[in-house]
């Protein structure tokens, strides 16, 4: 029993993480049809950047991640002029083609200067793993690391701002119309260029601090950005392309269902699990499990 | 006939037999760089079936070149198959293009229920499959430890050069077909509007089922051409991410929908690697500019080479751009 709560929490805060990527997809995709293939990579560039701060520069964690922050913001920006700009103004089949190869084009060249960056200057071992011990907590025979619990408060604490932002600012029912219907959005004299600057922002900053939390549970290498695209992706899919709620059902069930398939049959299916799920659902409900984006 | 073909029609001979004539003055390893560059024009020329005249991106094209290759090593390590010498590359040709063929259309019916971004993805995920399938199945596949060809069925890079060669003007010779032909002018109704094509009576699942069998065979073909002449594979090598997705840059550098815009796709994506990777000794890893040049390409040239209003202003170029 305690085993199996171990595993849900695990999968749990697993799950979460995934869910808040893929919510940052989401939200990006429904509003601007751009397929962000390097949205994983900033993922990984936010743990590899919070291990150096916190670690190799020794500063505390919670300066850290506010460096990290500004730090994304402008690369969020950057990415937005040179990268987004260009790319909303064309057809539908070029628009896709476009920002595909766009972003893998950045994907590849963020993964290799990374690498490369970290063998040379940081360790010849290219892993990122946070040595920050978090207290353990031990509840009626459970034991939990404390980091997970760090994760999952995080991740609350994310969801919450979404979903007020979503809800309750002008910016946020802004993204909902886009959505809903860009031409339209367009027509009654709203600017796609800067609120889309302010979505990815928001998508990129978030995607990334989620890596800095990530890293304290579980370490990262280099090269993992784009399977993690395509893990966020599945949660897209199985929830619906901008449906906050279901992403987080669908966060925690792929979660879950990673530690399970790890725990039962090697870790090396464990990524046939996000990618049958996809499958099937994208065949079965191309809408997803849980109908259209509401928000 | 029309005018511009008439004058294409010696263009292409010209080409293709300076191409066949070729092969003894070039270095070893330069004749490998061509062999590759016409397996990766293969896969790009038969890519551009689904991009540029139905108008599906599809991201799982080196499934069916992985395919190919793993189908022919696998069965290529069976000794009843090793018994039958010099027919037993034939044969296993054959099982490879009917596996990929059969892959092809059983694929198609769940595939094309999608449309757009979530076709895109769908057969993204499908390479992704193979390769866990490949990793994972050790028995079967080796795993991560690749599998050996036996050293007697290894094919000399000469002639995958020309094998090569045949293959990569049969797919540019599709794709020409496909631009003034009935069945051209089915997938490219199917392309600018759906509904429209379906009211007029196309049967559309048929026509994209055609599209992508058609589209698969060349491509795992090539598969096994690739496999014989490096007598290696793994899933990283066979199944790569970039076998998916290069093809539709150089598709799309070329000009998608344009029998000769993947060749010149092709030819300058290959170009670039191979001074990037071979012959600039830079003191940072190649793949950072290789990346970065994909980056500039997709933003620059959105509708390709070939379909750049700059470009076709020239008049060399409308010959080849038709």
């Amino acid at each position: 029993m305690a085993r199996a709560i171990e595993l849900a929490i695990s999968g749990l805060s697993l799950g979460g993480i995934y869910a808040l990527v893929a919510f940052a997809m989401s939200l990006t995709i429904s509003t601007t049809r751009i397929l962000n293939v390097a949205h994983g990579v900033f993922f990984v560039w936010g743990g590899a950047f919070f291990v150096i701060l916190s670690q190799r520069l020794g500063l505390h964690p919670v300066a850290s991640i506010a460096i990290l922050v500004a730090l994304f913001f402008a690369f969020a920006l950057l990415f937005q002029w040179f990268i987004v700009r260009p790319l909303l103004g064309r057809s539908v089949h070029l628009l896709l083609v476009g920002s595909i190869l766009a972003t893998f084009g950045l994907a590849q060249s963020m993964e290799s200067a990374l690498g490369y960056g970290w063998v040379t200057w940081v360790d010849p071992y290219p892993v990122f793993a946070s040595s920050l011990v978090l207290f353990p907590v031990s509840l009626g025979g459970v034991s939990l690391a404390g980091s997970r619990l760090v994760i999952l408060a995080f991740v609350l604490l994310m969801v919450t701002g979404f979903h007020l932002f979503l809800q309750k600012t002008f910016m946020g029912k802004g993204a909902r119309a886009m959505a809903q219907n860009f031409d339209g959005f367009v027509v009654i004299g709203l600017n796609p260029y800067r609120l889309s600057m302010i979505l990815f922002s928001l998508a990129i900053v978030a995607t990334a601090i989620s890596g800095a939390f990530y890293v304290l549970a579980v370490p990262l290498n280099p090269y993992e950005g784009l399977p993690l695209t395509l893990k966020a992706f599945t949660v897209v899919v199985l929830a619906g392309v901008g449906n906050l709620p279901a992403t987080l059902v669908a966060g925690a069930v792929l979660g879950t269902a990673e530690v399970i398939t790890s725990q039962f049959f090697g870790t090396v299916w464990a990524p046939a699990v996000s990618l049958t799920l996809l499958f099937l659902v994208l065949v079965v409900r191309p809408t997803g499990l849980f109908g259209k984006g509401v928000y | 006939m029309s005018r511009l073909d008439r004058r294409a029609a010696p263009i292409t001979a010209g080409v293709i037999a300076l191409l066949c004539a070729l092969p003894p003055f070039l270095s070893s390893s330069w004749l490998l760089v061509m062999f590759l560059s016409f397996v990766w024009l293969v896969i790009t020329a038969n890519y551009d079936v689904l991009d540029g005249f139905l108008g599906h991106v599809n991201l799982g094209q080196g499934a069916f070149f992985g395919l190919g290759a793993y189908v022919a090593t696998i069965l290529l390590n069976v000794p009843s198959v090793q018994q039958l010498g010099a027919l037993a590359p034939l044969l296993v040709t054959a099982c490879a293009l009917v596996v990929a063929a059969l892959f092809a259309a059983v694929m198609a019916f769940p595939l094309f229920r999608l449309k757009g971004l979530y076709f895109a993805i769908g057969t993204l995920i499908l390479i992704f499959l193979l390769q866990v399938l490949a990793l994972n199945l050790t028995t079967l596949t080796g795993g991560s430890y690749g599998l050996y060809i036996p050293p007697s069925f290894f094919m000399s890079t000469f002639v995958g050069y020309y094998l090569a060669l045949f293959l990569a003007a049969v797919s540019v010779g599709l794709n020409a077909y496909l631009s003034r032909s009935r069945l051209g002018l089915a997938f490219r109704c199917i392309k600018e509007d759906e509904a429209a094509a379906g009211s007029i009576g196309l049967d559309l699942m048929k026509y994209k089922t055609a599209a992508l069998v058609v589209a698969s065979l060349p491509t795992a073909a090539a598969g096994v051409l690739f496999a014989l002449n490096s007598g290696f594979i793994d899933p990283g090598i066979a199944l790569g991410v970039e076998r998916s997705l290069l093809p539709p840059l150089m598709a799309l550098l070329g000009g998608t929908g344009t029998a000769l815009g993947p060749v010149f796709g092709t030819a300058i994506i290959r170009a670039l690697e191979t001074v990037f990777f071979h012959y600039l000794r830079l003191p940072v890893p190649s793949a950072l500019f290789f990346g970065l040049t994909l980056l500039a390409v997709a933003l620059l040239i959105p509708e390709g080479l070939l379909r750049s209003p700059r470009v076709k202003r020239l008049r060399a170029f409308r010959v080849l751009a038709s």
